[in-house]
């Protein structure tokens, strides 16, 4: 239905979108993951040029609507869109805001138009609201009024732009169910969203952008399950990480200590976690510490939210050598503590570097 | 709403009668010795206040642009004295009890007509009529009708006016009793505007009268507003240099109008001597004595309601002077919508140029906007009549809608502007995501919300333009503070015609409010719904 090739976008100097290819089939979800200012808005609005491409083709059955003699209102009827604040016209009421563009756009009489407008109230659960105005609607209820604002146009695809981003969390299951009773219906669909579980759910299938590209591709358990790149992993596992680097034995621990505990406040881990945390860096710092007049220690501490795995990556130059090798250490004290507070310790050696990757224990 | 505006009109009636009656500590002046450090008024461009400069270094000389508000300013003890010419004087003296003329004259100067530098053919028509005017005695003879001491009615001459022609276009102050002051009909007369018709029938033209403020004369001369200055206009050296003046038709001086001295009021009267001399113009004025006065019965004293009936009568009844009232009351009206409508098309026009992308539209918006904003209205007013529209026949009424249209653009467009972009850009994204050409999305979302939005604004903006129509009489037009200055001008009486003229603002003002109250209302998209649940 939708052929979209090469697409690119500028704004200025700021490249957002690189090179986009994709094809939408009728009856397609698909759900588009990915970190923010990746440009996932930026190609939903290319798609119905909201925002000019820089280039490329987009092809909706058979025409390019960047032609200069494209109907582009005429092809926007066809895929409407939602948007993350709703956008209602908060000077018609949600009736009215339903009736407005099939009266004015598709010669619909205001009859006609309002029993249908009533019929999609109905179907978001809103038909009462029908005399409200915006102002006086929740958010959860003006993003179904938006969805049944798009409906009435009867369009081909709509185009979902976070739709629940803007709504507090006791108000998007509401939204989300109505997106899903689309999408059994049938209805064709490009969802910019960050409920992860919604998207893996609904679509049929996942984009996850990138880098102004779509990164990776494919079915939802493919992507959520097995993703194939780092940055989709780190992404889907929802990783967030911490790092440091350490160039002299003389480093400054106590300052070092209090980011890592600024880290794991944000990350809310309990205390117990905290406190074997900050013994587990103290002693494998021990270990490294007669390396470091040497060499350049590299110390990441990554925290999967939803693994709720934390991990240690420790980067050393110099020689190829494991430093956690038991022949190098003069007591095992502190590799038994190590030991103790680790599931798994993998020593490879990667461009030119030692790299060790520690697996904490999950504290209970 | 009503109730609160009655009782503050009537407050403000109660105290502006409470302090128009206590005078300040008043000097009382009985000769030139006392006027030393009094307060003088004099008229604004006139003669006078260069005597007075002079004459009285140390005194302090305040200038009016009328001498009705000079008399108002008089009565209310702001000032001491007014130095004006003889024919004003007497005619403040006669219709006011409570002054009288200073014997001895300031000064004497000489009265004549005014032609455009280089109109030499017309100078000279005129001269040689006024010189067979005085041949005759035409003018002896029209000083004693004019210039009388007494209450009596004028006399006017009958003057047949050709009907067609070249329209001879008179410049004219016409709130100086008797030279030139507007009649019950409606007409400029007194001596000058006798004058200008006979001139106008010995010339075989059809007359045309501009009432304008005395200091915008000049400028209407030079810019062929009008052909001839016939408004009492005295002979000046600095005058000379931008106009060319015909032979004197009337000896002229400047005198001292003070408040009179003892409790019974008494008509100060003048007794003009030796009129028919005017090529010996400078013994040509002799001020008589102010015993010679007749009483006027009105100078009982009276009650204070009985007085604001008398008031009403003389100046509201008396000459149909109501019909000037409303007729200046269409003026304002006519302008004050005419302007609004001009200046919201254009400032829609200059919204959409401003809000544009592209420099060559948007910088002339802006230049445009910082002009009209940053320039008085009256001398943007000022500009288009004499400048821009100089040599132009060109109404004047036409003239003072172009000049509030064009500042009534520079301000709505700034108002539409805040409006438009008070509409969230999210919804306008919205309507285009519908289908909705550009076109369509501002007539059907933003249009709507903008309107509501901008209302209240426009409003206060529309009001403040109506009010700020009452400085059109500098431009000759007749407009509702003009009438009342003419009114003030026959019966020197500040308090009634001003509050009558504020009330009539105040009236115009509220109904036009009325009016886009209405549209507010209608534009707000919930009200339909208050009716229903009301029903």
């Amino acid at each position: 239905m939708i052929q979209i090739k090469h697409l690119s976008k500028k704004f200025g100097e700021l490249v957002v979108l690189k090179d986009i290819s994709i094809e939408i089939i009728t009856g397609e979800v698909i759900a588009i993951i990915g970190p923010s200012g990746t440009g996932k808005s930026t190609f939903l609005r290319c798609l119905n040029l909201l925002d000019r491409p820089s280039g490329g083709s987009i092809t909706i059955d058979g025409i390019n609507i960047l032609d200069a003699k494209a109907d582009v209102p005429k092809v926007r009827q066809k895929m409407n869109m939602v948007f993350q604040s709703f956008n209602l016209f908060s000077h018609l009421s949600v009736l009215e805001n339903l009736t407005l563009g099939p009266i004015k756009l598709r010669g619909m009489s205001a009859k006609d138009a309002e029993l249908k407008a009533l019929d999609l109230l109905k179907l978001v659960g809103l038909a009462e609201k029908a005399d409200s105005y915006p102002d006086e609607l929740s958010g959860g209820q003006k993003q179904r009024v938006a969805i049944a604002r798009c409906l009435a146009m009867d369009p081909e695809i709509i185009l979902f732009d976070e739709p629940t981003s803007a709504l507090d969390p006791t108000m998007v299951s509401e939204v989300l169910s109505v997106i899903r009773r689309l999408a059994k219906d049938g209805m064709t669909m490009a969802i910019v969203t960050h409920e992860m579980d919604f998207a893996r759910d609904v679509a049929n299938r996942v984009l996850y952008m990138d880098e102004g590209l779509i990164y990776e591709e494919g079915t939802p358990q493919q992507l959520f399950d097995n993703p194939q790149k780092e940055k989709t992993r780190t992404f889907i596992n929802r990783i967030r990480s911490f790092n440091c680097q350490i160039s002299s034995p003389d480093y400054d621990l106590y300052a070092m200590n209090a980011e890592i505990e600024t880290f794991c406040e944000k990350q809310i881990l309990p205390k117990k976690t905290r406190q074997n945390l900050l013994l587990l860096v103290e002693e494998l710092l021990q270990i490294y510490n007669p390396l470091l007049s040497t060499t350049l220690l590299d110390l990441t501490i990554a925290y999967s939210e939803k693994k709720e795995s934390l991990e240690l990556v420790l980067e050393s130059t110099g020689e190829a050598v494991n430093p956690l090798d038991k022949n190098l250490q003069p007591d095992e004290l502190g590799l038994n503590i190590i030991n103790n507070l680790t599931e798994s310790i993998k020593y490879q050696r990667v461009n030119d570097k030692n790299r060790v990757t520690v697996l904490m224990k999950k504290t209970l | 709403m009503k109730y609160c505006s009655l009782k503050a009109v009537i407050i403000c009636l109660v105290i502006f009668a409470v302090s128009a009656g206590c005078g300040k500590n008043e000097t009382v002046i009985t000769g030139f010795d006392d006027v030393k450090n009094a307060k003088i008024g004099v008229m604004t461009g006139s003669t006078g206040e260069g005597v007075a400069r002079n004459r009285f270094p140390q005194a302090q000389v305040k200038s009016f642009d009328d001498i009705m508000d000079a008399v108002a300013a008089m009565k209310s003890g702001q000032l001491d004295a007014i130095m004006t010419l003889i024919p004003a004087a007497l005619q403040v003296a006669k219709k006011n009890p409570e002054f009288r003329l200073l014997p001895e004259p300031l000064d004497s100067e000489d009265t004549a007509i005014a032609t455009k530098k280089g109109n030499d053919d017309l100078l000279a028509a005129v001269d040689r009529i006024i010189s067979d005017l005085k041949a005759d005695g035409t003018l002896a003879d029209m000083r004693k009708r004019w210039l009388k001491a007494d209450m009596t009615p004028y006399v006017e001459m009958k003057i047949t006016l050709p009907k067609e022609g070249n329209v001879l276009k008179i410049g004219v102050s016409a709130t100086r009793e008797p030279f030139s002051f507007v009649d019950k009909d409606g007409r400029v007369t007194g001596h000058d505007g006798e004058l200008a018709r006979i001139i106008g029938a010995r010339l075989g033209r059809p007359v045309v009268f501009s009432d304008m403020k005395f200091m915008a004369l000049i400028p209407a001369l030079q810019s062929e507003k009008v052909d001839l200055i016939i408004s009492g206009m005295n002979i000046t050296a600095e005058r000379q240099k931008t106009v060319n003046f015909t032979q004197p038709y009337f000896a002229n001086a400047q005198v001292m109008l003070v408040k009179n001295r003892g409790e019974t009021p008494r008509i100060a009267g003048a007794k003009l001597v030796s009129t028919e001399d005017l090529k010996d113009k400078r013994i040509g004025v002799m001020l008589g004595p102010a015993h010679e006065g007749r009483a006027e019965p009105k100078a009982a004293p009276v009650s204070f309601f009985a007085g604001i009936a008398n008031s009403f009568q003389s100046n509201i009844i008396q000459e149909n002077r109501y019909l000037l009232l409303l007729d200046g009351l269409k003026t304002t009206v006519a302008i004050s919508v005419l302007a609004t409508l001009i200046g919201t098309l254009l400032g829609a026009l200059v919204c959409v140029m401003r809000m544009s992308k592209r420099t060559v539209l948007n910088l002339p918006a802006r230049v445009y906007i910082s002009i009209l904003r940053g320039t008085p209205v009256l001398v943007l007013l000022m500009l288009v009549f004499y400048v821009v529209f100089a040599s132009v026949n060109i109404s004047p009424v036409v003239v003072a809608v172009i000049a509030f249209g064009m500042n009534f653009a520079a301000y709505s467009a700034e108002i539409f502007r805040t409006g438009i972009e008070g509409v969230d850009t999210g919804q306008t994204e919205a309507g285009i995501a519908m289908g909705f050409s550009k076109v369509q999305t501002f007539i059907h979302i933003v249009l709507p919300q903008m309107v509501r939005r901008i209302l209240p604004i426009y409003k206060g903006e529309f009001i403040s333009l109506v009010k700020m129509t009452s400085i059109v009489g500098y431009i000759a037009v007749q407009d509702l503070t003009k009438a009342s200055d003419i009114i003030r001008s026959r019966t020197f009486d500040a308090f009634f015609p001003l509050v009558m003229v504020a009330i009539l603002y105040f009236l115009i003002s509220w109904l036009l409010m009325q009016s886009l109250d209405y549209l507010e209302r209608r534009t707000d998209p919930k009200l339909k719904r208050r009716k229903v649940a009301r029903a």
